[in-house]
């Protein structure tokens, strides 16, 4: 059976049924629907990849596959917000701004580490460009659909738009230390933000102007030229695409949000934030979202003081907290890392699992589509044998779409979708190289022979 | 944020031994011409006029560069030079959909500065230079020009070097003294690739798409207003003059289209994403893995050039171990566990290039129309890669149609080009058996009524030795991009040394230099950051060029070229 499968996605591939949606019926799992409580002994009912029933004794409808869930557990597929998988290009590291950059356009679908994340029952991910501009490029939110070899079919389509912005050494030394340019400094991050959305503004009232008086008639004149940089960065100002900030120190949050305030932004979260727990009431009122590490900090001066209780004192203070991997492997285990919060803090099984599900989903702006298990909501289901914040939680099954993309039992050992014929043996199924760092591309700047 | 020195090392490993060098002129050889005389017949020889047609024993009759008759029942112009070429097969000339034939490669600029502000480089270091004209760096005498008229093409869709945006394209003939002579058709299409700049902006496929759309858009805005102006220029701000700009024009008037390469499943992908985006009229070249989307590429409408190179075929000796001892051991023991991960592994590899070798049969059979580019292919394989796709199951027709009528089409040349008829343009290839045939082989071409006829070559003489000794410039492929270097190696009576010379001129000393066969191998360290790395080096050299591969340890192994600088 398992060669039969791989000899279908080697020979036909599954981009025909890539968009498509399954229909399933799980049977008697304990159901942790995250939001609205949990259900013992209890069905889910998919059609055409939505949720369309949450009941107990449905009966299944003909044709529709079944899984007996007796004795595991039924949750939202994971949704890690933070990532950098499934990328050809991480960092345009060249400029401190470079807003109109696009991850989407490199979507690369046949990165192992796609499939590695199923095994981890992550469903849904936000592909972030790196931290080396202090305004990066725009980053996607993926399905997890492996076995497309479309680019287009990895998207989740209508996921807003969002951008990467960075604070801190990243962007100080990349471009200040590494180019000899603006920003050096936290100031100079500060500046070069502030003078761009004041560019975006002077831009989109040329624009409008011209637009404006293109509808009189007889109308005689040049247009102001065209700025995909700026075009994109008054997208932001107007809020059609949310703000994903790497930060870490407390100063440097209160800045970016005075910044926001003077802009009129209101979707902002902000992204490892480290020192997130000294200002969780400000970032609560202001209503912005933090998305962190369970414990992981000192790997650099501008990081050393953090805490474990990070996510808990945040969730704690009424700010919307999410718990990311930024790393292929740790991607693996998000459902490890929620449940440190609750030996830090002892957050409850819900707000635990909020951190990889629902709260994600409202950062990505896509909680009305994934996030938890409700009628009307994305077929995305991890299916755990023990609950999955015990250490001894595995994922059985990973449903995208009400499509099965991992099933541990039906799990072939080379689940690559393309074999490169030019690529060495040794490297061929486990580890894919450079795809996974905040600072991806920007290595050569740190040589001594960089001039 | 995560580090990781061994990235940070990887990056630094390939900057050190990235380089940027200086590529000797080549030395252009001075061939006789082809015999002149303008009227031609080529007699009882069997026609292919077309794909799936055939005249036995017919007389092709040619005159200033046309075609003037065919068939079996033609008379021979008194001024006609007679080619006999009984039992032998023609065939209209074959057409290239995408290669640099005859274009000269620029000579590169090393140890340019990285400019003040990496942001916002020259246009020109950006590689966004629309405005070029591939006819420009056009030379008759470029050898490529005659080796791929050996095989029997006549007409190449030529590029220009570069990255990004190199300029326009042009379809010219294989023959000719002047680069105005060899052209049939200018600025045929504004060519592109989706590769940076190394360094500067746009460095990453992200940016370079980024861009693309920008300069269109500005393109079209600016086109738009120069219409306005030019309509009643009175009190309107004057429109600046911009090349760049202006080369887009006709693009968005769909007089031309744009010329992408399109080699990978994903880079493919990433052109048609623009050309959605921007509506352009597209052909794409060198295409190797369109069978995987196919659905998505018949949708677009675009035009195709397949890639003529395939991967080399494999390993055909994987029974014989290595050394006895292996042998011993495999042949008592069972396999491991290890074992028959590397047979599925190999058995994947395997599978993938049998995909590859059949991505024009699958074309075909979908109904697809394409044709094929040599852009990437190595002139001596074609002929074999041909023979390889259509033992994977194109048909020899569909392989004709690919390399004579379907091209032409493409092109929009197919009433001067792509079968043997009367009025086209004299473009033959004459073999001794069928083209396809394993032992025919190309005996006479014609191109635009030019006449060359092949010498029968015997085999190159082995000359047994093989010498390293010398100058040499090498470029390497790395995930950072594509490297240019030198590398000297000395002879002391036998004792072989040598050193490597990075892009910042940096000169590192060879160990363990040697020589055993035609294979060139040795090692060089450097250190960066507290880290030494050793690199291994393996090449075989053939004359005075040489191929193998790159190994930095751990990061992988790279493919290594090198040509012998001239003395």
């Amino acid at each position: 059976m398992k060669k039969i499968l791989l000899l279908l996605i080697c020979f036909f591939g599954l981009s025909a049924q890539a968009q498509d949606k399954g229909s399933m019926l799980i049977k008697n799992g304990t159901v942790l629907t995250v939001t609205k409580g949990t259900l013992p002994e209890t069905d889910v009912l998919i059609k055409d990849g939505k949720i369309a029933q949450i009941a107990k004794n449905i009966s299944a409808p003909q044709g529709v596959k079944v899984i007996d869930a007796k004795g595991l557990f039924v949750m939202p597929g994971i949704i890690d917000p933070h990532s950098h998988i499934a990328l050809d290009a991480i960092n345009e590291m060249t400029s401190p701004v470079t807003a109109e950059v696009a991850e989407s356009d490199v979507v690369n679908p046949l990165q192992i580490n796609i499939y590695h994340a199923l095994a981890g029952g992550v469903t849904t991910i936000h592909a972030l460009h790196g931290s080396a501009n202090a305004i990066g490029g725009q980053c996607v939110t993926l399905k997890l659909r492996y076995g497309t070899f479309s680019l287009d079919a990895m998207r989740m389509e209508g996921a807003p738009r969002t951008i990467k912005f960075a604070l801190g050494e990243n962007p100080t030394r990349v471009h200040g230390g590494g180019s000899n340019i603006v920003p050096r400094t936290r100031m100079g991050v500060e500046f070069v933000i502030r003078k761009s959305f004041s560019d975006a503004k002077k831009y989109r009232e040329d624009w409008d102007a011209y637009n404006k008086s293109k509808l009189v008639k007889g109308f005689r004149g040049a247009p102001p030229a065209y700025n995909l940089r700026l075009e994109t960065l008054a997208e932001i100002l107007k809020g059609n695409i949310l703000i994903h900030c790497h930060s870490y120190r407390a100063d440097e949050i209160m800045m970016l949000l005075n910044v926001c305030k003077d802009f009129g932004i209101k979707k902002i979260t902000f992204q490892h934030a480290n020192e997130g727990f000294k200002v969780a009431p400000e970032l609560a009122a202001y209503g912005a979202m933090a998305s962190v590490f369970s414990d992981w900090w000192a790997y650099k001066f501008e990081v050393y003081y953090s805490s474990a209780y990070n996510a808990a004192i945040l969730t704690k203070n009424g700010v919307v907290t999410s718990v990311n991997s930024d790393d292929p492997e740790m991607m693996r285990h998000l459902y490890l890392e929620a449940g440190k919060t609750q030996k830090y803090g002892a957050l409850t099984d819900e707000e635990a699992l909020a951190l990889i599900t629902i709260n994600p989903a409202k950062q990505m702006g896509i909680d009305t589509r994934t996030g938890s298990l409700e009628v009307g909501k994305d077929g995305d289901v991890v299916i755990f044998k023990n609950h999955p914040l015990s250490i001894y939680g595995v994922p059985q099954f990973t449903i995208v779409d009400g499509i099965v993309r991992f099933d541990k039992a039906n799990d072939p050992a080379d689940m690559r979708l393309w074999a490169d014929p030019k690529q060495n043996l040794e490297e061929a199924t486990f580890y894919e190289k450079g795809t996974d760092h905040c600072m991806d591309g920007t290595e050569f700047l740190f040589t001594s022979d960089k001039k | 944020m995560i580090q990781r020195i061994d990235n940070r090392f990887t990056g630094i490993l390939f900057l050190a031994i990235g380089m940027f060098a200086l590529r000797g002129a080549i030395a252009q050889d001075e061939k006789p011409v082809a015999p002149v005389g303008r009227s031609y017949a080529l007699t009882h020889v069997n026609i292919i006029p077309s794909p799936g047609k055939k005249i036995e024993k017919g007389t092709v009759v040619m005159k200033d560069g046309l075609i003037t008759a065919v068939g079996t029942n033609v008379s021979i112009p008194s001024d006609a030079i007679i080619i006999k070429a009984d039992s032998m097969y023609v065939y209209a000339g074959f057409i290239d959909g995408l290669s640099r034939t005859g274009v000269t490669k620029p000579k590169d600029e090393p140890g340019q500065p990285r400019p003040k502000d990496p942001g916002n480089p020259p246009a020109e270091r950006a590689g966004i230079t629309p405005q070029n004209d591939v006819r420009n760096w056009l030379n008759p005498s470029e050898k490529s020009v005659e080796e791929l008229r050996n095989l029997g093409f006549t007409v190449s869709q030529v590029v220009p070097y570069g990255h990004f945006l190199p300029g326009t394209s042009a379809v010219i003939l294989l023959s000719g003294k002047s680069s105005d002579e060899m052209v049939l058709v200018d600025q045929s299409g504004l060519y592109s690739e989706l590769t940076g700049a190394q360094f500067i902006y746009p460095n990453t496929v992200m940016a370079v798409m980024a861009k693309w759309r920008d300069l269109y858009r500005n393109a079209m805005l600016t086109k738009n207003y120069q219409a306005m102006y030019a309509a009643n220029r009175n009190a309107l701000l004057r429109p600046q003059n911009d090349r760049i700009q202006e080369a887009f024009y006709p693009v968005i008037d769909q007089k031309i289209p744009v010329v992408f390469k399109a080699e990978g499943l994903l880079e493919t992908q990433r052109v048609l994403t623009l050309k959605r985006d921007l509506g352009f009229s597209l052909t794409m070249g060198d295409l190797r893995e369109g069978f995987l989307i196919m659905d998505k590429i018949k949708s677009s409408g675009a035009k195709l050039f397949l890639s003529l190179d395939l991967p080399d075929e494999g390993k055909k000796d994987d029974k014989k171990p290595k050394d006895k001892k292996d042998s011993v051991k495999t042949g008592t023991k069972p396999k491991t566990a290890l074992d028959l991960e590397k047979e599925g592994l190999e058995k994947r590899k395997k599978e993938s290039i049998a995909r590859l070798t059949a991505q024009a049969a699958e074309f075909s059979k979908a109904g697809m129309v394409f044709g094929f580019s040599v852009l990437t292919a190595k002139t001596k394989d074609i002929p074999a890669n041909l023979r390889r796709m259509i033992a994977a199951g194109l048909t020899e027709e569909a392989a004709l149609t690919a390399l004579t009528t379907a091209p032409a089409k493409l092109l929009g040349l197919d009433d001067r080009l792509g079968t043997i008829e009367n009025g086209k343009i004299a473009n033959l290839v004459v073999s001794d058996k069928p083209y396809f045939n394993e032992k025919a082989k190309v005996r006479y071409v014609f191109v635009d009524g030019n006449f060359y006829q092949l010498e029968s070559k015997s085999p190159a003489k082995p000359d047994g030795k093989t010498v390293a000794k010398g100058n040499w410039s090498y470029t390497t492929e790395t995930p950072n991009g594509s490297n240019n270097g030198k590398l000297t190696i000395k002879d002391d009576n036998g004792n072989l040394s040598g050193i490597i010379i990075n892009s910042m001129g940096k000169e590192t000393e060879l160990k363990e230099v040697q020589l055993s066969g035609n294979t060139l191998s040795f090692t060089f360290e450097f250190s960066m950051g507290g880290n030494t790395q050793k690199v291994e080096v393996s090449v075989k050299i053939d004359g005075d060029t040489f191929e193998g591969t790159l190994s930095p340890g751990k990061f992988g192994n790279f493919p290594m070229k090198g040509t012998r600088d001239p003395k």
